[in-house]
């Protein structure tokens, strides 16, 4: 992580390091199920997804849900309803296998025309006192497709080594005072 | 027979009139000459003054049945205003500003023994006049009429792909309205002085629980009946139900907030600054009034958005006194202009008055969209992703509510009884309304609700006997 920032917090700035933000706005382009998981609308919709595809029962293996194939059947005929803790590893399970598949549509939208343009809002300094106040503003970004596809993918592989570089290599682009931007507010874009 | 023969003349009249009609900068200035206002002007003649402004601009020319009255009107001006086609006497008037303004182009002095002005100074005075004429519009006029253009052009275009089938076009603009709106709204903002924050970092009471769960912002929508009024068949007081014209586009001049929202907990507002605010409201002892906090039954603190609290204040204020200061807990704001969304709010009001005076339903339908759509989708929308600002659409819609209680004010002030006040624009009034309000679609007016079928709603209340 890059910056001056030695003590992110000592004079009571607050925000989140630039790779989170980054990750937290490409995850909130996912969409899905809206139903919570505790839901029996909310399962069956978790199940039907997960039983349409052989990358389905991949997801539900990685995710630890050990149940025979009856125990399965019961619960897609609404015979049985799965306890609370496979519900939780259901929930895991179909928002793996969603985050995976719709990568390749968040790659496009952030993609075509030329990349995405990002707005970048400074830490929060308001309880910093004055003297020890950085000069920062609303910044813009123009993010690139190919840095693009890089973040998507760390993001997907939860790779925050990767992210964090990203981050840096962008927020090089913001001039002399860029290392303030290591930590940020939040950041936003239309796409 | 002599009837048939007055119209006869009347109509004979009108086209000798039309045939001397004064150019468009010769209308402004009889009218100027005269010290008459443009609503003077339209009120007298029958039209709404934008059409008036149109005239007087060339945009458009008077047509019958109002061109009759507004050409009479000219030429009675142009009786007492004769046209100064000559030099006035010096004595008369301060020399032409020609000579001030122009030092170098020498201009020969008007003595009254050369009645005719030579053709350098002619030309000195047209082209002062035009120097004149072009300084009075200034870019931010030519940036807003370029702006409207930008609407208009996208109807002209739907329109021709649709071959002029009204019904298709709409919908096809309807569809465009949020990313066209969004265009305009980005154009305005582009000689502005302040950057704002399109994605800021929101608090938890600006956040949804879930995708379709409401935030913690109390709106202040109202939905209140006169509790001393029922509505019965032989009630003695007439009710006229009354709507507010495009509440949202009005309600786009509020204060709020340009940057992202900070947390302070000094309990005093700052009317810099703009936010939503905790507060516990004061109790409200008014019950021919509608309480300015809407419907809210649960007592106790709420968060309230910066409109509701500016009339909350202005109500506790020496001015009224109708109750007692609200108590300010918290407040999350950021500093804040009135002005924000005023440059877009003009751009698509002029427009919509003029698609409204010259019976333009596509125009004022795609508008309608325009500036309903950008209010509505401004917070967290998947189908407005340019700006994520839900602190904004909670003032925009508390201030169309905030001027619905205003309105409900004024008529209870003017001796009005207020029946119900409901939603965004709607008010139902016994008594006559028309001391109170202008009818008409204007923003500053209101307009008699209809039913389905196109009636118009009145209805009679009785007093409940309690």
């Amino acid at each position: 992580m890059a910056g001056r920032w030695m003590n992110f917090g000592m004079y009571r700035a607050e925000g989140v390091p630039g790779r989170d933000a980054l990750a937290a706005g490409v995850e909130r382009m996912v969409t899905g199920i809206a139903s919570p998981a505790d839901t029996d609308r909310g399962i069956a919709a978790r199940l039907r997804y997960l039983t349409a595809s052989h990358a389905g029962y991949q997801a539900m293996e990685r995710a630890g849900i050990n149940v025979t194939r009856r125990t399965l059947h019961a619960w897609l005929a609404e015979e049985r309803s799965p306890t609370p803790a496979n519900r939780a590893k259901l929930d895991d399970a179909y928002w793996d296998l969603r985050r995976h598949n719709v990568a390749a549509d968040l790659k496009r939208r952030l993609m075509s025309q030329g990349g995405t343009r990002i707005e970048i809002d400074p830490v929060d300094q308001s309880r910093v006192e004055r003297r020890h106040r950085r000069d920062l503003q609303v910044r813009h970004l123009n993010v690139r497709p190919r840095i693009w596809d890089a973040a998507v993918n760390a993001w997907l592989e939860e790779d925050e080594s990767t992210l964090d570089a990203i981050w840096d290599d962008l927020i090089h682009d913001l001039g002399s005072d860029y290392d303030s931007y290591s930590y940020v507010s939040s950041i936003g874009w239309n796409a | 027979m002599g009837g048939e023969l007055e119209g006869v003349e009347a109509l004979l009249a009108e086209a000798r009139r039309a045939a001397a009609m004064p150019d468009p900068a010769e209308r402004l200035r009889l009218r100027q000459a005269a010290g008459l206002s443009r609503p003077q002007v339209a009120g007298a003649v029958g039209v709404e003054p934008q059409t008036v402004a149109n005239w007087e601009t060339g945009r458009t020319e008077p047509a019958p049945p109002a061109r009759g009255k507004y050409l009479r009107l000219l030429e009675g001006l142009a009786e007492i205003h004769p046209t100064p086609k000559e030099p006035r006497p010096a004595t008369d008037e301060p020399a032409p500003r020609a000579a001030a303004d122009l030092p170098r182009q020498p201009v020969p002095p008007a003595a009254p023994q050369h009645p005719a002005e030579s053709p350098a100074a002619r030309a000195a005075r047209a082209g002062h006049e035009r120097h004149q004429e072009r300084r009075r519009t200034t870019s931010a006029d030519h940036t807003r009429e370029e702006l409207g253009q930008l609407v208009t052009g996208a109807v002209h275009e739907e329109l021709t792909k649709a071959g002029g089938d009204a019904e298709s076009a709409m919908d096809k603009l309807a569809k465009r309205a949020i990313p066209d709106v969004m265009r305009l709204f980005a154009a305005t903002r582009k000689t502005a002085r302040y950057e704002y924050t399109a994605y800021p970092a929101l608090p938890d009471i600006l956040r949804k629980p879930r995708k379709d769960a409401p935030d913690l912002i109390w709106e202040a929508r109202p939905s209140w009946r006169h509790p001393g009024h029922r509505r019965h068949p032989d009630g003695d007081l007439h009710v006229t139900a009354l709507d507010a014209n495009a509440a949202y586009l009005s309600a786009m001049k509020t204060w709020l907030p340009i940057g992202r929202l900070e947390h302070s907990a000094t309990g005093e507002h700052d009317k810099k600054r703009s936010g939503v605010h905790l507060i516990t409201p004061p109790p409200w002892h008014h019950p021919e009034l509608p309480s300015p906090l809407g419907d809210r039954e649960e007592a106790g603190p709420l968060w309230i958005t910066e409109a509701t609290l500016r009339l909350l204040l202005r109500l506790a204020g020496p001015k009224h006194r109708l109750l007692d200061p609200p108590v300010i807990h918290e407040s999350w704001t950021s500093s804040a202009t009135e002005n924000f969304l005023d440059a877009l709010r003009q751009i698509l009001a002029t427009v919509r008055a003029n698609a409204l005076a010259s019976g333009d339903d596509v125009t004022a339908h795609y508008v309608k969209a325009m500036y309903s759509k950008f209010v509505s989708t401004m917070g967290e929308s998947h189908n407005n992703r340019d700006i994520t600002r839900p602190d904004w659409m909670h003032i925009v819609r508390a201030q169309a509510f905030a001027n619905l209680w205003g309105r409900a004010f004024k008529a209870h002030q003017a001796g009005l009884t207020v029946i119900s006040a409901m939603g965004t624009d709607e008010l139902h009034l016994a008594g006559d309304w028309h001391t109170v309000f202008t009818e008409g679609r204007g923003l500053s007016e209101m307009k008699v609700k209809t039913d389905r079928d196109g009636v118009p709603v009145h209805y009679t209340v009785a007093r409940s006997s309690r």
